[in-house]
């Protein structure tokens, strides 16, 4: 279920008063973990069983990494779980593209292959769930994890609700000793997390889907060519609908758990403040990014190895990261387009390592990285290369048969809110909300926390899906 | 203060080294970020992280937003109570239909009713229940063309009933499915949580007159822009609303379309100026609707149902483009003789002359039960499948669905 839809209102308010009841903290925890099945089986039932697939095998090949004495077989057990994981992965998210890719090769060698059709459908999550768990085998293979002592903490840790369909991604070690220790939220952290939750919902439910989608959508989806004022104002809008989409849902996610006692990591830090790619990606989804930095950059030889490895590194990290968010080749080019623009930082930083911009230099970069950031979601948005470049050269004003799509209306909305959007991250960009809350009139707080929720409300929302459900 | 789940902190945590996926600190303008989270730690295994609580009056404000909170839905509650809109206005959408196409899987459906918006505002489930003792299940989908869904129908081994399909034929002859196509996706696959959202929300909607998809507040925003900008048809230019909905998706015009100049008005401009307005349909459309509907149609009758096609009126000044787009000979007639099927046109029949479409496109309440008592009784002629009760309600004349002044204005007209 997602969190902006009355069934989630309902749910969380019984898993509240269960958690709330005066049961041992190991029932507690089984409920918890059965609240948590429920959540996912809302979707499609049947996928519950890859959740439980994902669990056992991650559990027993953890526990013989541990007891295995010899390299060579812990290294076995670990590579049983990452092909057991990437296997679910690229069978349920991969299956088609890579059929449709080799159908596509088969005819270029002049062979007519058709692939027989599947109709696959993507398990919701599959790709946050499989990176979480897979994170334990591995932390445990680089001895940086302590296997697990129960199994019900274990799968507690990959099936926790509030970070199960996308994410924050979480490691063992930061979810799965909140476990082993009695919680229950203060009634100040019940408080707050009702806060975040509202913060969240409001950025999704009224900035992303109510004000900011349709700009994006009429021109990413429809059939008119669009002139450089609609094309950059619905790249904007898109840029803007993401991040408040995806922020939105973790910081729901945050608040969700704070709620229960517990303490997700922060998953976006003011991107858009950002003063280069390297500054983006430490502000962009931070758990994908450090879980890649983690997981694949460092194994791939990381700045270790001279430069070429290192530049050949970062572009098959961001590559494969790009891969991640879709089974698609413009994700492909959005993540190879972040690849260049870190491998072009990189050697401009080592060129000119002695200059030290001014304040003003700064502000230039950071417009500037927003600029580009914005060129790589025109990839992410387009549903085709052809819409892509169409979308690219009317944001380059050459688009000679334009035509006005995005109304006034719609152009002042889509100003107005990423404006004070890049403001806000650029004014916060070494703060966090918890300061700005601590250092805010109370009068002032409450008045936004009230029509942040009103506004939920009378916008209504028709429990539209997150974007990154799909990934 | 801190919650009791903080364990680390960034003087203590910070063991970056430099090797991190491009992600080097930014020279020495980078200042420190007040907290470390997993991108300021790489390599290493991630703490428990920090969630501090900020040091404010939580309970205070909690008390005091939720009060304001209450406070200003209560007003907005009486706002649009004020502009029309009503708690039992249950809404209709892709959860509702579903629910009532799989009826046909699990109950033995005698008459069903698939169609766009025409014969949904114009079919009274009521009358027709009380003329045949049949209640339909209604299947017809505002701005959509009704022939996927008699496709479905077709292809439905269960369904071997009466089938109703109501078209306005600019909205039938076309490609495309229309604004309700993802309705059949939901049938085939509708998951618990959608399905336990729209059950919530129907009951909340028997309460609560503001939760209306169409008086949502980015929408109302939107709606403000009177195309400003030259050569853009915004918002203002999409169908505001002129529905109401109430059980087993028994559908109405929304009252305040009768009364108020200003809605129907701008009704009016979009179906006469763009949704209706357009070249004549291609020959190559009208062939495939037409080969289509003839296997839909026998596809039905092989397993012993039945197809019956009705047409509810439009207004003169709509059928001025209608008409010119598919004249009747090249659509419904050539539709009916193509699949050899019966039909009802509200140009055959005297007793469905005259009614009152203010909008031009869909009839008030009172007049679509009287459409409804006038085509139902034409219906059990055409077929066996219907009979009309011993005690069935006296026939109604358009006069009974119109006011004195309405139908003084008519005879006058006349």
């Amino acid at each position: 279920m997602v969190f902006n839809s009355l069934t989630f209102v309902v749910f969380f308010a019984l898993v509240l008063a269960l958690h709330a009841l005066p049961f041992s903290w190991r029932v507690k925890k089984i409920n918890l973990l059965l609240a948590s099945y429920l959540f996912y089986a809302a979707w499609n039932p049947p996928f519950v069983v890859l959740l439980w697939l994902s669990t056992v095998v991650d559990w027993y090949a953890a526990q013989r990494i541990v007891h295995s004495q010899i390299a060579s077989r812990r290294r076995a057990w670990m590579l049983l779980s990452v092909i057991a994981n990437l296997g679910v992965l690229a069978y349920f998210k991969y299956g088609t593209f890579l059929l449709d890719n080799f159908r596509v090769l088969m005819a270029a060698a002049g062979v007519d292959y058709q692939p027989p059709d599947f109709a696959i459908v993507l398990p919701v999550g599959i790709s946050f769930y499989t990176f979480a768990t897979m994170s334990y085998t591995l932390d445990v293979y680089l001895r940086r994890a302590e296997p697990t002592r129960e199994f019900l903490d274990f799968a507690l840790f990959v099936t926790f609700f509030p970070h199960l369909v996308a994410g924050p991604i979480m490691r063992p070690t930061e979810l799965v000793p909140q476990f082993e220790k009695p919680r229950r939220a203060s009634a100040d952290q019940l408080r707050f997390g009702l806060a975040l939750i509202t913060l969240g919902l409001f950025e999704k439910v009224v900035l992303a889907d109510g004000f900011l989608a349709g700009a994006a959508e009429l021109v990413y989806d429809g059939a008119r060519i669009p002139g450089a004022l609609d094309a950059w104002a619905a790249t904007l809008a898109f840029s803007g609908q993401i991040f408040c989409d995806f922020a939105g849902y973790s910081t729901t996610a945050i608040g969700v758990a704070m709620c229960l006692g517990f303490a997700l990591p922060d998953n976006f830090r003011f991107p858009y403040a950002a003063i280069g790619f390297s500054d983006f990606w430490r502000r962009w989804h931070i758990t994908l990014s450090s879980y890649l930095r983690d997981y694949l950059y460092i194994p791939l030889g990381g700045n270790r190895h001279g430069e070429a490895r290192t530049y050949l590194s970062l572009m098959a990290t961001m590559l494969l990261g790009g891969l991640w968010h879709g089974a698609s080749w413009t994700f492909v080019v959005w993540g190879g387009l972040h690849g260049f623009y870190l491998g072009v930082e990189r050697a401009l930083r080592r060129r000119f390592s002695a200059y030290r911009p001014n304040a003003l230099a700064l502000f230039g970069f950071a417009v500037l990285t927003y600029v580009l950031i914005n060129v790589t979601w025109v990839f992410f948005r387009a549903k085709g290369f052809a819409k892509a470049w169409l979308v690219l050269s009317g944001m380059l004003g050459m688009n000679t048969a334009a035509v006005p799509i995005i109304s006034a209306v719609q152009l002042i909305i889509v100003a107005v809110i990423i404006g004070g959007l890049v403001t806000t991250h650029w004014l916060m960009r070494n703060s966090t909300l918890e300061t700005l809350i601590a250092r805010t009139p109370v009068a002032l707080l409450t008045m936004v926390w009230a029509c942040m929720a009103f506004a939920i409300l009378i916008e209504q929302g028709s429990g539209n899906a997150f974007i990154y459900f799909q990934f | 203060m801190r919650s009791s789940i903080s364990s680390s902190n960034k003087a203590g945590s910070d063991k970056a080294s430099s090797d991190k996926a491009g992600s080097e600190k930014v020279g020495t303008h980078e200042s420190v970020p007040e907290r470390l989270t997993a991108a300021d730690r790489p390599g290493v295994a991630q703490p428990v992280p920090e969630r501090p609580i900020p040091p404010r009056p939580w309970r205070a404000m909690f008390i005091v937003a939720l009060a304001l909170t209450l406070l200003l839905t209560g007003l907005w509650e009486w706002r649009m109570r004020k502009l029309g809109l009503e708690p039992g206005d249950l809404g209709d959408g892709p959860s509702a239909w579903a629910e009532q196409r799989r009826r046909i899987d699990t109950e033995d459906v005698a008459v069903a009713i698939v169609g766009d918006s025409r014969i949904l505002f114009d079919t009274d489930l009521d009358r027709f229940t009380a003329l045949t003792g049949v209640r339909p299940v209604q299947l017809a989908l505002e701005g959509t063309n009704a022939r996927p869904f008699l496709e479905n129908l077709a292809a439905d081994p269960n369904f071997k009933g009466l089938a109703i399909v109501g078209i306005a034929d600019l909205s039938y002859f076309r490609k495309e499915t229309g604004l309700m196509g993802d309705a059949l996706n939901r049938y085939r696959y509708e998951s618990p949580a959608q399905h336990i959202s729209f059950w919530l929300y129907r009951d909340l909607a028997r309460v609560l007159g503001f939760l209306d998809e169409n008086y949502r507040l980015s929408k109302l925003v939107l709606r403000l822009d009177p195309d400003l900008r030259a050569g853009v048809k915004g918002p203002y230019d999409s169908v505001w609303k002129i529905i109401v909905n109430a059980d087993d998706r028994q559908a109405w015009m929304w009252p305040r379309i009768e009364h108020d100049d200003y809605l129907r008005e701008h009704a009016r401009v979009i179906w006469t100026g763009l949704l209706f307005a357009g070249p004549p349909i291609a020959d190559d459309i009208i062939t495939m609707t037409l080969a289509t509907t003839r296997k839909a149609v026998a596809a039905i009758r092989a397993r012993g149902g039945e197809v019956v096609f009705v047409r509810p009126p439009s207004d003169p000044v709509l059928r001025a483009i209608e008409e010119p787009r598919l004249p009747r000979a090249k659509g419904w007639d050539a539709l009916l003789a193509g699949a050899d099927v019966r039909g009802i046109h509200f140009d055959d029949d005297a007793a469905m002359q005259g009614l009152n479409l203010p909008e031009y496109s869909h009839l008030t309440r009172a007049c679509a039960t009287v459409f409804t008592d006038a085509y139902v009784r034409r219906l059990v002629q055409l077929t066996s499948r219907l009979t009309l009760r011993a005690d069935a309600p006296a026939p109604l004349a358009p006069h009974d669905c119109l006011s004195q002044a309405t139908v003084a204005s008519a005879q006058a007209a006349q």
